[in-house]
């Protein structure tokens, strides 16, 4: 436990002294501050009299705007917005903690100590994982509650998304972790982490693309990935439908949240629990 | 004597991915090292030497052979509890000061924060940080750093020391109070394994020291056993004429004239005295009778040398025996 906290403390330390953390909180407050300046909504009586976007203002029509809808509609958007914006800055913040700890060097000062190594490697995962999981709470928290002072309506559901954004985070870190074991390299850990996002996201459509395939073995090999990699696609999908709570698909597709979420979490599971192993047998 | 560190039949072959290439960095070494002693480990660059230290941390696997601390594996992370390390060409996170550089190590050695408190200002006191405990690492000179890192090395009061090159890049006065720390740890009974090129800091520090090359162990004992030359000695007396050297060469021992002395190598301890007597019977005052040694470099450099000819096995190396001066 103590060697748990000093990791972390020390993931902290080190994201603030590289300016990772202020960079990632800056990041993340621009978001905040340009949804804040670009939305503006004039709600009277608990009901919405006149929009603005970009100080432009948005035609209302004719009809009566549903306010609840509106912010449910903000929400779900947003929520897809944020599963990106989320991720993309976690894997950034986070690829370095495994290269940076095996440099010659500084790896010896960590491993003479009395820490196993499988425990060392798992607790700079949780040390990233922390700092990752702040910065969701961090931009979800605030989107929400602008929505909130804004419109005075906000949904809980909103909030729990975040959990999802953070099961992605968790996933495709696991597996920059893995690559920063294997290669020793930031820059590939972020580089084979994206591929690896948006070539889930695209074999998201795996049905089509095995539907324009010429031979039998592409198409099962375009499965093989989709099953194999994490379901990047479906779960920023699932992060919208979950926050609107099923109410404004407008193409309604089925996710199989069970088959979606279960190979993802394996995908994280085998990634980690291959990074430990490959970690335990290195040589320094 | 107990062996806080012992290694038999220690092996490491490092190969190259997709090559048939094979280097053998360590070949069958044996070595043990006794609490309180000081044991230093010598060869030329590819020996050996960083190898068998990263072996002995479990840094590095062994091909073959086997390494315990403390009577348990170095595969067992508790065979480091009592542990401290100084590697050569350290990289402390330079974003932390002195001061949570000890305590963060400190603490992954499970030292516990109120026993840190008082232990943090104590060690940067004794390698002459105190006024630099609040100063981020990256402002070190190297010699602070090298100072810090021994520091780091002594937080949790190990009873076996490591170290890789302690006094690169120190002054000569720091190297100084290296030593005497090195002296002062050993005298309160702590191992201390001192890997360094410079031969003269070996010479000054170490108990016994073990020559690597080519990942075998060409020489080990005690620095006196190694530099001795048999039974050469330097004797000054006077009078010291010809027919006294012309006695002494009748019976078999050499003597030759050398910058106002005899160099004079007797058979064994027994000749020699008969030497001294039949000296003493002409009349000869004898001033001074010292046996010649070589430098521990010169020991260096003629078995890295000549080892080339003796392949064979790792040679077995043994602390001392009890009660026997160091």
């Amino acid at each position: 436990m103590k060697v748990l906290a000093a990791n972390v403390e020390e993931v902290f330390r080190e994201a603030a002294a590289r300016w990772t953390l202020v960079a990632y909180a800056a990041l993340s407050t621009l978001f905040i501050a340009l949804f804040a300046a670009a939305v503006n909504l004039d709600v009277v009586d608990g009901a919405l009299a006149g929009a603005k976007l970009f100080g432009k203002q948005l035609e209302m029509g004719p009809r009566s705007v549903d306010l609840d809808k509106l912010v449910l509609g903000f929400e779900s958007g947003f929520s897809g917005f944020l599963y990106v914006v989320a991720t993309f800055l976690a894997v950034f913040a986070t690829a370095h903690l495994v290269p940076r700890l095996q440099e010659k060097g500084t790896i010896d000062l960590y491993l003479s100590r009395p820490v196993g190594r499988v425990p060392l490697l798992l607790s700079r995962y949780v040390g990233g994982l922390l700092l990752a999981g702040l910065n969701v709470v961090y931009l979800v928290g605030a989107m929400g509650l602008l929505i909130w002072w804004k419109t005075g309506v906000v949904h809980p559901r909103f909030f729990l998304g975040g959990a999802i954004i953070l099961f992605t985070i968790a996933t495709l870190m696991a597996f920059a972790f893995l690559v920063g074991v294997v290669t020793s390299s930031t820059a590939v850990s972020i580089m084979a982490t994206f591929a690896v996002f948006f070539l889930a996201a695209i074999l998201s459509g795996h049905r089509q693309i095995e539907a324009a395939l010429a031979t039998e073995w592409a198409a099962a090999l375009v499965r093989g990935f989709y099953w194999v990699l994490p379901k990047t696609g479906q779960l920023a999908q699932a992060t919208v439908d979950f926050v609107s709570g099923g109410q404004l698909s407008r193409h309604k597709v089925e996710i199989d949240y069970l088959a979606v979420f279960g190979t993802t979490g394996l995908f994280g599971l085998v990634s980690l629990a291959l990074s430990a192993l490959f970690f335990r047998r290195k040589d320094f | 004597m107990t062996a806080v560190l012992s290694a038999e039949g220690l092996s490491k072959t490092f190969r190259t991915p997709f090559s048939r290439r094979q280097v053998r960095a360590l070949d069958g070494l044996d070595l043990q090292v006794a609490a309180g002693e000081v044991f230093g480990l010598l060869g030329p660059n590819g020996a050996g030497k960083t190898t068998t230290v990263k072996i002995l941390l479990g840094l590095t696997h062994p091909t073959s052979g086997r390494a315990e601390l403390f009577g348990l594996p170095v595969s067992d992370p508790g065979s480091r509890r009592r542990v401290g390390y100084l590697p050569e060409g350290h990289r402390f996170p330079g974003y932390l000061t002195a001061r949570q550089t000890l305590s963060v190590f400190g603490r992954m050695s499970g030292v516990s924060d109120s026993d840190l408190k008082a232990r943090i200002p104590e060690l940067l006191a004794r390698v002459r940080l105190s006024d630099w405990g609040d100063v981020k690492v990256k402002r070190f000179s190297k010699g602070m750093t090298q100072r810090l890192g021994l520091a780091s090395a002594l937080v949790h009061r190990p009873d076996l020391l490591l170290l890789d090159e302690p006094t690169d890049g120190v002054d000569p006065v720091g190297r100084r109070e290296i030593r005497d720390l090195l002296r002062e740890e050993a005298a309160r009974g702590t191992a201390v394994l001192l890997n360094s090129h410079l031969l003269s800091e070996i010479e000054a520090t170490c108990d016994r020291v073990a020559v690597l090359r080519k990942g075998k162990a060409v020489a080990a004992g005690r620095i006196a056993d190694l530099t001795a030359q048999g039974f050469a000695y330097r004797f000054v007396g006077a009078p010291m004429d010809e027919a006294l050297l012309g006695l002494f060469r009748e019976s078999g021992a050499a003597a030759e004239r050398v910058n106002g002395h005899v160099k004079l190598t007797a058979r064994d301890a027994a000749h020699l005295n008969a030497l001294v007597d039949a000296a003493r019977a002409r009349g000869v005052l004898v001033t001074e009778l010292t046996p010649l040694r070589s430098t521990l470099e010169d020991v260096f450099v003629d078995l890295v040398r000549a080892g080339e000819t003796d392949e064979a096995g790792g040679t077995v190396i043994t602390p001392p025996e009890e009660g026997r001066p160091r």
